[in-house]
């Protein structure tokens, strides 16, 4: 069973319909035990960092994810807001703490003569190819104001080029988190949760 | 590289679909989820849902309806049609919406949308701008009696911070007679925040006008695809003939 975690952030219902899609079997839920017996997480989310990760504690979820993926490496998947609470550090509307699973911050987008949010289909360059074969079109769709900065590049799973180059997915041990809406990229989004899935599965 | 956008747009009455000429002569062509399987099937890149006639009857969206053209969509959706409150946004948004559009209350009530955008992040509200000329000048449409020029309007939602404009030229609807170039450059020169030319696609070289003389991003249509055989592949195809950044 995968868990798809319900803290109030908006957009669960795509997710679960693309994994519906693949035939994986999900459930939508903030329960904790659901949550532990789980084999797969899903962090979604859109909104604002410090909003999510308030919801988070709210419901007392930020110990918990930190307990089963830090400590007791359970696969993680985080989408958008999702990769974004992992860092130490948000910016949004102000500094704020994250998850702080992977060292580093979230800043907003500043680029003169580009328009903030970077938003559409953009083409990811993939450093680390083991989720992404068979993907014909590298072409996801983004939609977001801030940008993750990993303090070690090594994490990093792609980048994307929007006037500079921004990081698009991070994977880092049982961590795979992609800026990116995977389940809203079509063909491209709905191969790549299938070969993250068969791969996390077994 | 950002690829453009070319998204359809499906407006809705409470009935069935409809096409408007400059906002008026509703003419009905056909069923939303019907129309949203297609789309699907083509693989847009976007996909917009409006209930134009809700803030004028004084009624909701209907979710159930919105919910199950979400469904046949594995694409981003945006949805609009009567909205003016938290709970009518994040209805929509629980139902697999991305972005919301709003029109009426964002003409009467800012300090909504800057709760809106602080609430749910500024990506998923888009503000719609439907501009018309008079004299001139650019004003806001607006069913509610308002005089609003369209640079005061533009300078609120940046103020407010929103995620993006769906920009109609009301003049050009339906038309089918080629996009208002002027609209698309002034509203561009005045804001950082993305934006979707609406009004007037007619033919594909009208696709390739826009794209040649703005810096548009993204391109909404509704009357090319439902009154002609033009596809959004067909358009894009042509786009790329004249060296636009696709997705194909």
């Amino acid at each position: 069973m995968i868990a798809i975690i319900d803290y109030g952030m908006g957009n669960v219902a795509s997710i679960q319909k693309a994994l519906n899609y693949l035939q994986l079997k999900s459930t939508v839920t903030s329960d904790h035990s659901q949550i532990s017996d789980a084999e797969c997480l899903i962090l979604p989310g859109v909104g604002s960092f410090k909003q999510g990760m308030l919801n988070l504690r709210q419901r007392k979820l930020d110990d918990l994810l930190t307990k089963l993926v830090v400590t007791e490496k359970k696969s993680f998947l985080g989408i958008c807001l999702g990769m974004q609470l992992i860092a130490e550090y948000g910016t949004e509307p102000e500094f704020c703490h994250g998850l702080g699973w992977i060292k580093g911050d979230v800043k907003k987008i500043e680029l003169t003569g580009r328009r903030v949010p970077h938003m559409g289909w953009n083409d990811i360059e993939i450093k680390k190819p083991k989720f992404y074969e068979g993907i014909k079109s590298m072409d996801f769709y983004f939609i977001h104001s801030y940008h993750f900065i990993p303090q070690d590049e090594s994490v990093i799973d792609s980048y994307v080029n929007y006037g500079t180059r921004l990081v698009s997915s991070i994977q880092y041990e049982n961590i795979f988190a992609t800026q990116f809406h995977p389940e809203k990229s079509q063909e491209s989004g709905l191969k790549l949760l299938k070969n993250y899935f068969a791969s996390v599965k077994g | 590289m950002l690829k453009v956008r070319i998204i359809p747009i499906l407006t809705f009455n409470g009935f069935g679909l409809v096409k408007t000429k400059q906002f008026s002569h509703p003419r009905m062509v056909g069923n939303p989820v019907q129309a949203a399987r297609v789309y699907n099937s083509r693989g847009v890149d976007e996909l917009v849902f409006l209930d134009i006639t809700a803030s004028e009857q004084n009624r909701k969206i209907n979710l159930k309806l919105v919910s199950d053209v979400v469904k046949e969509c594995y694409m981003p959706v945006a949805i609009g049609g009567g909205i003016s409150s938290i709970d009518d946004i994040n209805n929509l948004l629980k139902i697999g919406a991305d972005k919301v559009i709003i029109k009426s209350k964002a003409l009467t009530d800012k300090r909504f949308i800057e709760e809106s955008v602080s609430f749910f992040g500024s990506q998923c509200i888009s503000i719609s701008v439907d501009a018309t000329k008079v004299n001139g000048s650019y004003f806001i449409h607006n069913k509610l009696g308002l005089t609003i020029e369209l640079d005061d309007f533009i300078d609120e939602m940046n103020r407010c911070n929103v995620g993006e404009f769906v920009v109609t030229s009301v003049d050009n609807d339906g038309l089918m007679n080629g996009f208002d170039h002027d609209l698309v450059n002034h509203v561009a020169s005045k804001t950082n925040i993305p934006m979707i030319a609406v009004g007037g696609g007619g033919n594909i070289n009208h696709y390739t006008e826009l794209f040649t003389n703005t810096s548009i991003e993204a391109v909404g249509s509704a009357s090319i695809f439902h009154f002609t055989q033009h596809t959004p592949l067909d358009i894009k195809n042509e786009l790329k003939e004249i060296g636009v950044s696709v997705r194909l």
